[in-house]
């Protein structure tokens, strides 16, 4: 009977150990709920490490010229790691660009960043802004790395995580630890995801519920903000065009386009003059392919924690989730018996829907905060 | 690696990052002809089968008007401009004035010469009379450097169905009108025309290249769905003695290309919706041509998906279609002068197929 | 006293032989039985049909078979299955409503009306023979 009770917990305590062990080495396979499993490239592993010195190079202002500006000044993370209320970011100087700050939250489950979509991934996202003259305004990224290879705290860190020291820290690795602090921004368990996912008839109210039906059926939303079965993440990480900005430059199209492409701009000279020029900015993904298929088109953010992100749209021209509806139930324009523009999305027409269904949209859309999330934004509060 | 990615070139950026794989998807101003004889190498645009339907008072089908209104708007972007653009027929849905009237509006946005070529859907409400008054004579050619045009009036039928069959004209553009409707009747060029398609013919020399642009395909693929021309062997053999002969066609609402000895045939999309292919009505048989990679499957969520125009390059007589698809990576698909065969550029070979190609 | 008995009996026995259909037993049916109710379906394929090519289910006279000619790419063996932009996994008159929603800009049918199981004869009709692939995309 001792021998019995004896192995069971020698038996259990490998189970215990095995799993532990795997855990620190591997990715947490659960992810949150209503979310699937986090994407990690395998040459940039997460570890407790890694992160932590991501988190503090996302922080530190001293790779700008003033020494005033990082990514968090615009990735704040209590705002949902944006700036809100911005319409657009301001860099060094409170230089303005052309884009509204996406979040970093749950920005792992992209397969493109930007809202052009002209970056791969998070590493090669991350070099961009520290060269960009309205936001970190560098030369280039020595600034940087002379920092990274001299701060004894840095080369502490990378020496731990990565095994290098000296020249053989660059910006692959700098990069690699922000990435990999901006995959550990997961998270799920919202109401809606309690209420989809595991039925708990309690976590939204009536009017969030009808919105959820306004959501799939007559919003189609779904179409593009993307919910399936198992888990949803909002986005179908594709480009559209929605009609916002583009319509400002309509007549404009003939000349920006043939302009543009005979420019024919290295990808920096593309990164800067999107945030610099305002009508090249309206392009969207245009002027990462030029295809007629992109004109005008940007990408899909997820809906998650969009409460807190306000104002809406690449421009930020669009200030409540209630004028986001809008500017959707008008069949994409802001106002509406505007002229779409010639180079509409498909999906894109009047949903005529009446002010019910768009009160009852907007609660639904304020049930996808992750309680994490809001309470990151509480404690702004508490000083 | 990410230092020197930023220093290349959007073009070579595009290359390296593999967003484009050959000449033939580059975006539509970045190609190069890289055909012999520069000099007589021109490009037109070709936007069929626009299908404008009238619901009523000023009100149409928005869904159609809007990839007209695209494909319009996308050709006026062009640069280099093309020489002309074509109109593959299918301009109206039920051939009202209201419709005509509608689509040539939105044609007028066009900065370039238009011509236009018959439709059933144009023609069976009044036999083409406002047709032509908008847009000329039914059928005619044309020379454009040093290639001889012929457009048909290819959607004719029997005279009986034509002329006795049906109580009101109303009544015979409906039953032509549905393309699955077992009153209908089948396409044909006819003797008359046929006739002048020889006289006209006559007078080119055999190594001129030759463009019959057609809306039904002057091939039999399936009758079910009038993918079909009674008289096409007849044509066939009218074109057979010259060296180089393309046919292009509309109506089918979808990527089709063939060869048949020297006469090399390639559809046009059309801008308002796809057509399933024939070998997806399980209950008939049909005759599809076994060179045609199929083009990816119609995603019914997209609105503009599966539907497109076309830009023709013409070097050294023949076609190279960049089919511009709305929601979709391009598709080129050229004639290959060493296989002898129209081919697609990217995808010909069975293991370059995608998922989307296969799974119908 | 049993005479009369057995009188009932075999008026009850006549009585139910007129009423029983052909056959005694319940498992028993005829080619005419069948026959019968092929035709009965085929009904309501033809007024399937009859909706499928109508301008009048949505708003904009645009009709079914303009973009599915004999119901061609509905793919009904394949259903259910997980639909993309619905979210979830539906069956084919799901689908159906979708495009009566969006294709057609009209209403939703009521899922267990006659129009509903009419249209979905009519698909699987044209459909017939090939082989069940439920959830294939």
């Amino acid at each position: 009977m001792r021998t019995c009770i004896f192995t069971g917990i020698l038996f259990l305590g490998l189970l215990l150990g095995s799993s532990f062990l795997t855990g620190a080495m591997a990715q947490d396979p659960v992810p949150p709920l209503g979310l699937p499993p986090v994407p990690i490239p395998p040459d940039n592993l997460q570890t407790p490490e890694k992160i932590a010195l991501g988190d503090k190079l996302f922080h530190d202002t001293r790779f700008s010229t003033t020494g005033e500006v990082s990514c968090a000044t615009c990735h704040v993370r209590e705002k949902g790691f944006t700036d809100s209320p911005l319409k657009v970011s301001e860099g060094i100087n409170k230089l303005t660009g052309t884009r509204n700050a996406p979040t970093v939250l749950n920005s792992v489950y992209m397969t493109s960043m930007f809202w052009d979509g002209r970056s791969p991934d998070l590493e090669d996202q991350s070099l961009q802004p520290f060269v960009n003259p309205v936001e970190m305004g560098l030369k280039d990224h020595e600034p940087i790395l002379a920092v990274v290879r001299s701060d004894p705290d840095y080369t502490k860190a990378f020496d731990a995580v990565f095994g290098k020291s000296g020249d053989a820290v660059t910006m692959k690795e700098v990069t690699q630890a922000i990435a990999s602090f901006e995959r550990d921004q997961v998270f799920g368990d919202t109401p809606f995801d309690r209420w989809y996912f595991e039925g708990d008839e309690t976590a939204l109210t009536d009017a969030q519920k009808r919105g959820f039906d306004v959501f799939i059926n007559q919003g189609r939303c779904v179409s593009c903000h993307r919910v399936e079965q198992t888990q949803a993440i909002f986005t179908d990480n594709r480009f559209h065009n929605i009609g916002v900005g583009i319509n400002n430059i309509q007549g404009d199209i003939p000349n920006l386009v043939p302009k543009f492409v005979k420019a024919d701009y290295t990808r920096t000279e593309v990164d800067v003059a999107v945030l610099t020029n305002p009508s090249t900015s309206e392009l969207g993904r245009f002027v990462v392919t030029s295809t007629f298929n992109d004109l005008g088109s940007f990408k899909t953010p997820t809906l998650r924690n969009i409460s807190l992100t306000a104002p809406y749209m690449h421009d930020g021209s669009q200030a409540t989730l209630r004028d986001v509806v809008v500017h959707y139930n008008n069949g994409g324009v802001t106002v509406a018996g505007d002229p779409v523009n010639d180079f509409l999305s498909g999906g894109i027409r009047p949903l005529e829907l009446d002010d019910a269904q768009i009160d009852d949209l907007v609660a639904f859309m304020e049930s996808l905060t992750s309680p994490e999330v809001a309470q990151m934004a509480a404690a702004t509060g508490e000083e | 690696m990410p230092e020197s990615l930023n220093r290349m070139n959007r073009r070579d950026f595009l290359k390296a990052s593999g967003a484009i794989a050959l000449a033939g998807t580059l975006p539509v101003s970045m190609v190069e002809l890289a055909f012999a004889d520069s000099s007589k190498n021109f490009t037109f645009a070709y936007i069929s089968d626009a299908h404008i339907q009238h619901i009523s008072g000023n009100s149409f089908v928005r869904n159609w008007d809007r990839g007209l209104i695209r494909a319009v708007a996308e050709t006026n972007l062009l640069d280099p401009k093309p020489d002309f653009v074509m109109f593959g027929g299918d301009l109206a849905q039920l051939g009202s004035k209201a419709e005509l009237d509608h689509g040539a509006e939105i044609m007028s946005k066009l900065n370039f010469k238009t011509r236009y070529v018959m439709g059933e859907h144009d023609y069976y409400l009044d036999l083409g009379e406002y047709w032509s008054e908008l847009f000329g004579p039914q059928h005619y050619s044309f020379d454009h450097k040093g290639v001889h045009f012929v457009v048909l009036n290819s959607i004719l039928t029997y005279d009986e169905w034509t002329f006795d069959r049906w109580p009101t004209a109303k009544q015979r553009m409906l039953e032509m009108a549905g393309l699955d409707n077992p009153n209908g009747s089948p396409f044909m060029v006819g003797e008359e025309q046929r006739k002048w398609l020889a006289d006209d013919l006559a007078k080119v020399k055999k190594d001129t290249p030759v463009f019959v642009v057609s809306h039904s395909p002057i091939q039999k693929i399936y009758k079910g769905w009038n993918f079909w021309t009674e008289d096409a062997e007849q044509v066939q053999a009218l074109l057979q003695p010259f060296d180089k002969a393309t046919v292009l066609y509309g109506h089918v609402h979808q990527i089709q290309y063939n060869q048949i000895g020297n006469i090399t045939f390639n559809s046009v999309m059309a801008t308002a919706w796809p057509w399933p292919y024939p070998r997806s009505y399980a209950q008939a048989e049909s005759h599809m041509p076994k060179l045609t990679v199929p083009m990816n499957r119609a995603d019914p969520f997209f609105e503009r998906d599966a539907t497109g125009w076309q830009l023709i390059d013409v070097g050294t007589g023949r076609a190279s279609l960049r089919y511009q698809l709305y929601n979709n990576t391009n598709r080129t698909v050229a004639f290959n002068t060493t296989t002898g065969q129209p081919e697609d550029s990217m995808y010909q070979a069975e293991d370059k197929r995608v998922p989307p190609q296969n799974q119908y | 006293m049993w005479k009369r008995a057995s009188g009932i009996c075999a008026v009850i026995l006549i009585l139910a032989a007129g009423i029983l259909p052909s056959g005694v037993g319940a498992d028993e049916f005829t080619e005419a039985d069948l026959e019968r109710w092929e035709g009965e379906f085929m009904s309501v394929v033809e007024y399937g049909r009859e909706l499928w090519v109508s301008a009048e289910l949505g708003t904009n006279g645009v009709a079914c078979a303009q973009c599915h000619p004999n119901a061609a790419n509905t793919h009904p063996e394949t259903y259910p299955k997980f639909q993309q932009q619905l979210g979830r996994v539906v069956a084919l008159r799901d689908m159906f409503n979708w495009c009566l929603l969006n294709p057609l800009e009209g209403a939703e049918l009521e899922l267990d009306s006659r129009e509903m199981v009419a249209l979905e004869a009519y698909a699987y009709y044209e459909r017939r023979g090939v082989e069940l692939a439920p959830g294939k995309h």
